[in-house]
């Protein structure tokens, strides 16, 4: 097994785990929407539709998830190019910033895992089992205003997007296992003639068609 | 940037460009792009674009592309469920590459209208994993 592979199973158990404010069975909660959000059909017309907006229509709560925590896990699974300020600032209100962060980072993370296995020819693996207990629910001490829709670290770091999930450390360090696995490698990153099987032109043309079909401006 | 460091001529603006599969001036080039679109676009060419891209850079380097279209599928979620800033240094440098890529007509430039400056700056994308 790759690396690669090893940090996949790493962090696939770590998503039904108890994370930050999320139980382990809301986070598994989560990524079972993700699957959802491919054939929903609310999710799938406001994806069509010139504005988002355009469609009326809300998803339910769930047993685990509020209608608000539902309604941020499938635009960002489904839609996340067209997300606005005034969207996120609706739901951080309901939600409280925290919980908003974690639910957009398992969102994030289950979506690297599925579609991998997608990429790969693999079937879709049964959703872990959730893990009892209760989230650590802290919020870091280094974190505030620096831009973004929600607070991150003001320490040092190099780039906005190392800050991203920064908000809730127990969802990011598997985050940033999967990003340094799976593309940044370490101090290699550094490297533009990495001597990795697919060489750094490679992956960057990769990931620019990717972030190009996502239509993401960072 | 990587593309200069390796000595090649790179055709950005086609490689953004979502239709086009084809030489880019990146080696396997147009079987990258292939599963890229593929794998992004949900089509039913995905076993078929890989099985052609791995006869062309192996089965390692097939599984690492793979890994990185997965990636950046979370970092798209990240940066715009977050609504994180592009930042200083990358915003200033690259104002004519997003004017003639037609970067900026994504929903997302309107979260980088008035930049903060953190901290380093980074000023090109191997500058960003810090």
């Amino acid at each position: 097994m790759s690396d690669i592979e090893d940090a996949q199973q790493t962090v696939r158990e770590a998503m039904a785990r108890p994370g930050d404010w999320l139980t382990g069975k809301q986070r598994r909660a989560v990524w079972r929407e993700v699957r959802a959000s491919s054939s929903n059909e609310l999710d799938q017309q406001r994806r069509q539709a010139l504005s988002p907006n355009a469609v009326n229509g809300a998803h339910a709560a769930t047993a685990e998830l509020s209608a608000s925590a539902m309604e941020v896990v499938h635009r960002t699974a489904s839609d996340p190019g067209r997300l606005t300020r005034a969207w996120a600032d609706e739901h951080i209100s309901e939600l409280g910033e925290e919980t908003y962060t974690e639910l957009v980072g398992v969102t994030a993370i289950v979506s690297v895992l599925d579609r991998f296995d997608r990429a790969m020819g693999r079937p879709e693996q049964p959703l872990p089992q959730p893990t009892a207990g209760e989230p650590a629910r802290v919020r870091p001490d280094d974190v505030g205003d620096i831009g973004a829709w929600v607070s991150q670290t003001t320490g040092p770091t190099k780039a906005n997007v190392s800050r991203t999930l920064s908000l809730v450390p127990v969802t990011n360090q598997p985050w940033r296992q999967l990003v340094d696995t799976h593309y940044s490698h370490g101090a290699e990153f550094m490297n533009l003639r990495w001597k990795f099987p697919l060489s750094r032109p490679q992956a960057e043309l990769v990931a620019t068609r990717s972030t190009a079909l996502n239509e993401c401006f960072y | 940037m990587s593309g200069e460091a390796n000595g090649l001529t790179v055709d950005l603006k086609a490689a953004i460009e979502r239709d086009h599969i084809g030489d880019v001036g990146v080696p396997a080039g147009a079987e990258l792009l292939a599963f890229t679109n593929a794998v992004e676009l949900d089509h039913d060419d995905i076993d078929a674009t890989r099985t052609a891209l791995a006869d062309v850079i192996g089965r390692q380097a097939t599984l690492e592309a793979a890994a990185i279209i997965a990636i950046f599928n979370g970092l798209v979620r990240v940066a715009d469920g977050t609504g994180i800033q592009l930042d200083q240094g990358v915003f200033t440098a690259s104002i004519e590459e997003r004017d003639l890529l037609g970067i900026n007509e994504f929903a997302g430039a309107a979260n980088s209208t008035n930049v903060v400056a953190v901290n380093a700056q980074p000023m090109a994308v191997h500058d960003l994993f810090g």
